[in-house]
């Protein structure tokens, strides 16, 4: 792919942003809130919000590409950003005009959204969903839990799915509001800078105007199309990682020498080379073929955007455990690059439709073409 | 096809059907009934819902939206059909 002109340029600002502070970061478990807020402020977390309101208007072929690059660089941020393009992408679908004009400025100039799915109660199956929202007049009562919310510790608002009269509604909920607790897990096994948070809602009052569309609406639907755009966030993300990895290994095998040559000629590094640019390759390949899919707006995208997931998070979990083993001693150290490749990846096996999820959706589609 | 001569044509309710009919037999390999319920017969989940969603907007030039992106909408053809009709004279 060519890039253009100011992807060029907004990889370049990131790769000066975040320069080589992305081990210390996982290692804390905490990204400078800063860095997040100047990559808001130029639409970067949500690039596919269009020119219209504030946004930077990639295409999807485009974000992926600066989704692989940041990637590359930090996964914890690039997860803060597929939670917050989630969000920017429910309020494109689920708002009404004056809430779209509402919102997305705002998430285009440094204000940082999370979206809450998932409960303790409700993982994969999120019919058993019990967060409720209930309407007053003008206001609405928003109760209940969300787990694991990706980037929560640093949002200003997130963005809650819940049960309301006869059907289910997402409503923004400022993080201020009384009523709201954040409770940050800092120790996950990876992207562990990312800000997930459990977060509880007792009783918290917003206006009825945060409820997106202002109707009750049918959930299936809503979270599939929101979660085909976190899945292909994620894959692209993944993709990232694995080129990470690729750059990792091959600088490695081309200095360091044993038995008297470098290790890019030994025939078993050799072979984790080839892997790795494979799955590299075949990752990429499918990310492109989604997000062209997505641009076109093609009927089988939802789809396609699993398959991309499913390929790109299997490979780099694969990809980086391999460049583990050409850095060895050189990259076994927790924060170390590929270190938090490895245990990045193995996360991306488990969010936005794990990989038993994604193989039961595949082998429905399977189903259905043959 | 032309969405225009489709919706004011006086059968339209029967092309309604017979669209969908002939989309969905092409796309599934099967013959499809009108009152077929889909969902009992494990034909379509979400995913393949959306697939619809974008199929009959695409071949009815109109927009499903909102509360109408519900998967009831999506139970059988005759469902999709009263979908499609209903949008048409928005």
């Amino acid at each position: 792919m060519t890039f253009s002109k100011e992807l060029a340029e907004q990889c370049s600002f990131v790769d000066v942003l975040i320069g080589d502070q992305a081990s210390e970061w996982d290692a804390q478990a905490k990204i400078p809130s800063d860095i997040l807020r100047h990559l808001g402020a130029r639409g970067l977390l949500c690039p596919q919000v269009p020119a219209s309101v504030g946004g930077p208007g990639f295409d999807s072929l485009h974000a992926g590409e600066f989704t692989a690059h940041l990637g590359s660089r930090c996964s914890s941020i690039r997860s803060v950003m597929t939670s917050h393009g989630m969000a920017a992408w429910c309020i494109q679908k689920l708002a009404d005009h004056d809430q779209r004009e509402l919102y997305l400025p705002e998430l285009t100039s440094g204000k940082l959204a999370a979206v809450g799915f998932t409960e303790s109660g409700a993982g994969s199956d999120l019919s058993e969903m019990t967060t409720r929202i209930s309407r007053h007049g003008k206001g609405a009562t928003v109760d209940g839990h969300k787990v694991w919310v990706t980037g929560a510790s640093y949002a200003d608002f997130v963005i809650v799915f819940g049960r309301i009269e006869n059907g289910a509604a997402a409503v923004v909920v400022p993080i201020s509001s009384p009523g709201v607790r954040v409770e940050a897990i800092t120790d996950a096994l990876g992207c562990r800078a990312a800000g997930h948070a459990n977060i509880y809602f007792d009783n918290v009052q917003v206006p009825a105007d945060n409820i997106l569309g202002h109707e009750a609406q049918s959930l299936p639907l809503i979270i599939t199309t929101a979660l085909s755009y976190g899945r292909i966030s994620v894959a692209w993300g993944c993709v990232g990682i694995l080129r990470a990895c690729l750059a990792q290994a091959t600088s490695h095998a081309r200095t360091r020498r044993q038995f008297g040559k470098p290790l890019e000629q030994h025939q078993l590094i050799k072979r984790y080379l080839a892997e790795l640019f494979v799955l590299e390759q075949s990752a990429a390949q499918l990310c492109e073929h989604a997000s062209r899919s997505w641009d076109a707006g093609t009927p089988d995208t939802a789809i396609k955007a699993v398959l991309a997931k499913q390929v790109s998070a299997r490979n780099a979990a694969q990809g980086s455990a391999m460049a583990v083993q050409v850095l060895a001693s050189a990259g076994a150290r927790g924060s170390d690059l590929v270190a938090r490749a490895y245990r990045d990846s193995k996360l991306m096996e488990i969010i936005e439709g794990s990989t038993e999820i994604c193989q039961l959706l595949l082998a429905d589609h399977a189903m259905s073409l043959y | 096809m032309n969405s225009e001569n489709y919706l004011q044509g006086d059968s339209s309710e029967d092309r309604a059907t017979s669209e969908l009919l002939a989309m969905l037999s092409k796309r599934l390999k099967t013959t499809v009934r009108p009152e077929q319920d889909l969902f009992a017969d494990g034909m379509i989940n979400s995913m393949f819902a959306l697939e619809l969603v974008v199929q009959i907007e695409n071949i009815f030039n109109v927009a499903v939206e909102g509360r109408d992106l519900d998967m009831a909408n999506f139970r059988s053809v005759n469902a999709m059909a009263n979908l499609v009709r209903r949008l048409a004279e928005k």
